[in-house]
């Protein structure tokens, strides 16, 4: 190489050898025009050479497919390999192959409606200008393939952009699978710079789905989830253990967003657009709401008189509803309470005949006006949590536990103002508006079922009708329903009916910012809301309604400040649980900063509780006593606690691939939960896995198996098998990895995973048709553990590498998800779109 | 003219599918745990959820990473220096036998074409719904645009020979930047500094990054740090590289003594050795490269060299120490040398100035034993040594030979 240029002294970027630079030495026949296919003998050749001039490509099957299919939306997040087929050559011999470049052209149009068969899914599309480039050197001395693929990129954009636009919306509805448009529509002439052409497309796409939700249902504000593919997929499939093989290079970056890493401008499209539509709930039952008007007058002033009910008769001897609905801030639309105990939903948006009159600024509360409001649905709801917030039990029985459960730290200046209240009995004590969490739905329903709206799309409204699912209207109003929603996966439902519960508390759509009361019960309705829309991955609708609550440190959010309803009782009213959630929630934002430091200031809560404790200290550290068996549980639970908050932040780690700090994290845990150990040990040796050291992972793989026998369970535990299994992974020794998973078979032969992984297995040993056949077996016997979106997912991708026909089975898959599975189903493992 | 030819192209289009996937390592399924107390209001609900999920680690549920394997989801980035491997499938979608089918998997790089295929023989028949299996490997050893191309042949029942082929394109990038600097120290040793960078997109564990030298050195690794049995490496516990960090690895190569002794015959462009990188990615996916010959250009010494054979590293103040001086002539042609000694502000040469040395012929060297004191103390240049070739008239110049450190004695025997 360039013996001439190695100055010592400065630093030289070198050559990777390798890179040979030789230069094209080809046998490759001249390239020639067309005659020099002519004197081809089979009659068939000839014949077939001629048919490259034009729609010769359109058979039968193919006509009925060549409506474009798949969504804009589709395309950009599909990185498709480009698989172009290009020449039925009229001789064996394929590097002879000369074809005439305008036939070939041409040809190529067609062959975009082939319903076509890569399964790479990567174009690198918008690489393409620069690979033009490239193609034009090769076109002078290379094989005419070459200058043919050249010669279509440049083509094919024309040829397809014009009818995207108006063909969005069809695409959005049709069916089919069209792979190769997809790459080609991609690089429509005005995207040549990846950067500023791509975001377009995809904006367009996004109008186009959501003017297509809007027509369907009028006003109703419907998250647009569903309109296929505005998910990035990746995305949904796996949070982002996955991005070592996904991820792009920078330079690609821009234009393939969609795939893999989450950002929360990717994941913009899945936010539920708010929309008033609550009032329309309330006036289409034929009523106002007066609720909406007193807190549109009180909300006026910045600062809220709260005073002590008790100001005037301490100890008060009102009836527990009454209180209750005094506390609430009496925002809830008092329907009468309906005869069978169960609630309709029109009960909730049912008249309110009490709260008419706008109360004044300023003025103390002293006599709650709605004192004689009749008793609400929600407070009949509580009785069915066992909860309790009936302030007389509460009181009776302030219970050990609670105190133990509701323990929390407030910040100083929180502190502060809880013990004015606690200590003003007959004062005012005055917060600012702004120190107070004012929560509110901030978009309405997430209603639907992807699986049905994907069987609407496929098999049409016939097949559609079998498929059933509770929604929020067919089960109780109430948590017993709620719970029926969860269990059931419907977590669509599930949000929906937290959303109309909360609407009942007063805290409904529109809401946010207006000054409401917290109780148990509410900030339980909001935990599971909130948890269940993580589960769904909505986490910009999330954190939305997350934000009134700021940093869950506001006065309202303890029982302090609630004296008359929950006299004598202490401590948060935010569950732990939510806690956790709020702090884990900025993670999957692409802001695992901020959820690293919440989760350390949860540490640091958790940690001090825990010292308290070992002080012979109550939790927040005053000097009550506590009997042995508290202490003991107490420090329990916040031992688990405190282990719950580490494996957050282990986890949110290793999100940031920050791999030191996450491998010392899940170390520390073994200290809080030893049971886990063997489970640690082996994550943290599939980290290790994961980053390509393998044998670090060995070595934490032998503690494993230590550990495992310390335990002495005598056979070899499943779990050393599972991590032999890996091991031959990462040394590329698919057949023995097989076998190992065989074995774990042997001992657990309803393992799902080693099930799963035997079958991937199989696929790397070039056995695909085995490999399936155990798949689909498994998920026809056992659908219960097998229909995992891991599974399906592994299970479709095989379908598109066998044949051709993998849509008709993957409809199959789809039908039996209908029978089984919940609205809360990812229908994107089944890429049918 | 053409509708016949329609039916038969459509025809032949339908019975074989081609099918390419490529096989990047799996990867493990990450789930998100959501998790609630007893007394929240779901119960044990989210618990039981999470038991019942079979992607969640039994036991530790709120561990993240769990072990269910999934198939790669797209196309990826492919590294030079990878191992590109691919899943090749054929398989009949008619409902027809097939005959003697030859598949043909090729990569087209830049430069040259490749065939990949295990087997180049033909499968004498193929059932309807069955299929031919390929998996198939190749390290890639160039940058930019390659193409697969995977041509399938066969003969159908009716006879007719058909055919058509399938092109895969993707682009391999460069996965590393290295580069590198010489440093040259007063032996005849030479310090190689290499930064090597990643610059994927995802972290890499650098399994292997050693100096393989050319034949007139000898190599020393200075990348670990000798704590008792087992060196621990300079990069901490965890050898893995982010996206976008850079480390320096750093070599100590000695020319090994037959070429050392002809100390004029180091000169110019010498190749040092070439580096070889063995790195690995996500579950043991592996990627090695070597760069080119390292080289470089030894440092000048002009006609007559002047070393260092021995100095004290720290002398007494005002007190006379010896050194010695090794004399080269690395020019061509025999010289007749003058030393003479000037002092500078600290150092004092002892001895008389202007001494002849006599003849010195090409390649020779002589031993040269000197003695000087330093009036100042710390770290002193030793400077002022002039020889003059007699036959040329020419003076060359020697400043800033080594460096000594001078103490006090006194003060430290008061103290």
């Amino acid at each position: 190489m360039d013996n001439n240029e190695t100055p010592a002294q400065r630093p030289v970027t070198l050559d990777i050898t390798g890179a040979v630079e030789v230069k094209p030495s080809l046998s490759e026949a001249p390239i020639s025009p067309l005659p020099s296919l002519l004197p081809s003998s089979d009659v068939h050749f000839q014949e077939e050479s001629i048919d490259l001039g034009g729609e010769s490509f359109i058979t039968p099957e193919e006509d009925s497919h060549s409506t474009p299919s798949e969504s804009l939306m589709d395309k950009l997040n599909d990185q498709m390999m480009e698989s172009v087929m290009i020449s039925d050559s009229p001789n064996n011999s394929e590097e002879d192959d000369v074809v005439p470049m305008d036939n070939l052209l041409e040809q190529f149009e067609e062959r975009e409606e082939e319903p076509a068969a890569a399964v790479f899914k990567e174009t690198l599309v918008e690489e393409e200008e620069e690979v033009e480039e490239k193609m034009d050197d090769l076109i002078g001395q290379d094989t005419t393939e070459i200058k043919i693929e050249a010669a279509m990129m440049q083509t094919s954009p024309v040829a397809s952009s014009p009818e995207e636009p108006e063909n969005v919306k069809q695409k959005l509805t049709t069916d089919d699978q069209d792979v190769i448009t997809v790459s080609v529509s991609a690089v429509t002439p005005e995207d040549s710079t990846p950067s500023s052409g791509s975001p377009k497309p995809e904006a367009a796409a996004l109008e186009a789905s959501s003017k297509e939700t809007t027509s369907k249902d009028e006003s109703i504000p419907v998250c647009t989830i569903f309109s296929q593919g505005s998910q990035p997929k990746a995305q949904a499939l796996v949070p982002d253990g996955f991005q070592p093989t996904l991820i792009k290079s920078p330079s690609f970056s821009s234009s393939t967003g969609g795939s893999t890493e989450i950002t929360p401008s990717q994941l913009a499209p899945l936010v539920c657009q708010p929309s008033p539509s609550l009032s329309k709930f309330f006036s289409d039952s034929g009523h106002v709401n007066p609720a909406t008007d007193f807190f549109d007058s009180f909300t006026t002033s910045s600062f809220i008189s709260i005073s002590n009910p008790n100001a005037e008769s301490p100890k008060s001897a009102a009836p527990p509803e009454r209180q209750l609905s005094a506390s609430s801030g009496s925002s809830l639309s008092t329907s009468g309470l309906t005869e069978s105990g169960i609630l309709t939903p029109s009960s909730f948006i049912g008249p309110t005949q009490t709260e008419a009159t706008p109360r004044p600024l300023q003025q103390a509360p002293v006599e709650p006006a709605p004192a004689t409001a009749p008793p609400q649905p929600f407070t009949q709801l509580q009785a069915v949590f066992s909860g309790g917030d009936d302030p007389f039990a509460t009181a009776l029985n302030m219970s050990e536990a609670d105190k133990r459960y509701d323990a929390w730290l407030p910040s100083e200046e929180t502190r502060k103002v809880l013990i004015s209240m606690a200590t003003q009995h007959y004062s005012q004590v005055f917060v600012e508006r702004e120190r107070l969490a004012m929560p509110g739905l901030k978009f309405d329903n997430l209603q639907g079922d992807a699986v049905k709206d994907l069987m609407v799309r496929l098999m049409g409204e016939q097949a559609a009708m079998k498929r059933q699912v509770l929604t929020a209207n067919s089960v109780e109003q109430s948590f017993l329903g709620l719970k029926q929603l969860i269990s059931t996966k419907n977590w669509r439902a599930a949000v929906d009916l937290t959303g109309r519960l909360l609407t009942a508390h007063g805290q409904g759509y529109g809401k946010a910012g207006q000054p409401s009361s917290h109780n148990t019960d509410s900030l339980q309705l909001w935990f599971v809301r909130l948890a269940l829309l993580t589960k769904l991955s909505l986490f910009q609708n999330a954190e939305m309604e997350l934000e009134p609550f700021g940093n869950l440190d506001q006065p309202d959010l303890y029982y302090e400040y609630y004296p008359t309803v929950y006299p004598g009782r202490r401590g948060s009213m935010v569950p732990f649980s939510m806690r956790v959630l709020h702090a884990e929630l900025p993670q999957y934002l692409g802001k695992p900063q901020e959820s690293l430091d919440r989760l350390h200031s949860m540490r640091t809560v958790c940690q001090t509780i825990l010292d308290n404790l070992e002080q012979g200290l109550a939790e927040d550290g005053s000097m009550i006593n506590l009997t042995q068996e508290n202490r003991q549980a107490s420090l329990q639970l916040w031992k688990s606690r405190l282990s719950r908050v580490m494996y957050a932040m282990a986890n949110c780690l290793l999100m940031m691939k920050d791999y030191v700090l996450a491998v010392e994290t899940y170390h520390s845990i073994v200290q809080y939960e030893p049971q886990q150990k063997v489970q640690l040990l082996s994550g943290i040796g599939r980290i290790f896995l994961q980053i390509g050291d393998i044998k670090t992972a060995e070595k934490y793989f032998l503690d494993v198996e230590k550990a495992s026998l310390e335990k002495g369970s005598g056979t070899i535990d499943t779990c050393v098998l599972m991590n032999r299994a890996f091991i031959y992974l990462s040394q590329n020794n698919y057949s023995e990895a097989h076998s190992s998973f065989a074995e774990v078979l042997k001992i657990d032969p309803k393992n799902p995973v080693a099930n799963n992984n035997a079958a991937v297995c199989l696929l790397y040993l070039g056995r695909l048709k085995e490999s399936l056949r155990q798949l689909e077996g498994l998920v026809q016997q056992d659908p219960a553990l097998y229909l995992h979106e891991s599974v399906l997912f592994n299970l479709t991708t095989m379908y598109e590498l066998e044949s051709s026909r993998s849509t008709q089975k993957k409809q199959a898959l789809l039908e039996s998800v209908a029978c089984r599975e919940g609205d809360s189903f990812n229908t994107q493992c089944l890429k049918l779109v | 003219l053409t509708s016949q030819q329609y039916s038969v192209k459509s025809f032949a289009m339908s019975f074989i599918k081609h099918l390419v996937m490529r096989l990047t390592k799996p990867t493990l399924f990450t789930n998100m745990p959501v998790t609630c107390e007893d007394r929240d209001l779901p119960g044990d609900l989210f618990g039981r959820l999470m038991k019942e999920d079979p992607s969640t680690i039994k036991g530790a549920e709120a561990l993240m990473l769990g072990e269910m394997l999934t198939l790669p989801q797209n196309f990826g980035n492919i590294f030079l220096g990878e191992t590109f491997s691919s899943y090749i499938s054929v398989h009949n979608d008619s409902t027809q036998e097939v005959k003697d089918i030859l598949v043909k998997a090729d990569l087209q790089t830049s430069s040259q074409r490749l065939n990949l295929s295990a087997s180049n023989n033909t499968v004498t028949e193929l059932k309807p719904e069955s299929c031919i299996d390929d998996v198939i490997h190749h390290e890639v050893k160039e940058i930019g645009t390659h193409i697969l191309v995977c041509a399938v042949s066969y003969t159908t029942q009716a006879g007719e020979k058909l055919y058509f082929r399938k092109f895969f394109k993707f682009q391999v990038l460069k996965p590393l930047d290295v580069k590198t600097k010489f440093y040259n120290a007063e032996t005849d040793e030479v310090f190689l500094e290499a930064q090597i960078q990643n610059i994927t997109t995802s972290p890499m564990f650098m399994e292997k990054v050693s100096l393989e030298p050319s034949m007139m050195y000898n190599v020393t690794e200075l990348n670990t740090v000798e704590t008792g049995d087992e060196g621990t490496s300079t990069f901490g516990k965890m050898s893995y590289l982010q996206p976008m960090d850079t480390r320096q690895y750093l070599y100590c190569l000695k020319p090994k003594s037959e070429f050392a002794e002809k100390a004029g015959v180091i000169k110019g462009v010498t190749v040092i050795g070439k580096l070889d990188i063995v790195w690995k990615t996500n579950l043991g996916e592996k990627g090695r490269l070597q760069t080119s010959q390292l080289q470089r250009m030894a440092p000048g010494y002009g006609d007559v060299r002047l070393s260092l054979e021995m100095i004290p590293d720290t002398v007494n103040l005002e007190e006379p120490f010896d050194i010695t001086c090794k004399i080269t002539n690395c020019s061509e042609r025999t010289m007749d040398l003058v030393l003479e000694m000037c002092n500078t502000r600290s150092i004092h040469w002892c001895g008389v100035s202007g001494r002849q040395l006599g003849k010195v012929s090409p390649s020779a060297s002589l031993s040269l034993p000197l003695k000087l004191l330093s009036s100042v103390q710390g770290l002193q240049s030793i400077s002022g040594l002039r020889l003059t070739d007699t036959f040329l008239k020419r003076t060359y110049e020697y400043d800033d030979i080594a460096q000594v450190c001078v103490v006090c004695p006194y003060m430290s025997r008061e103290s």
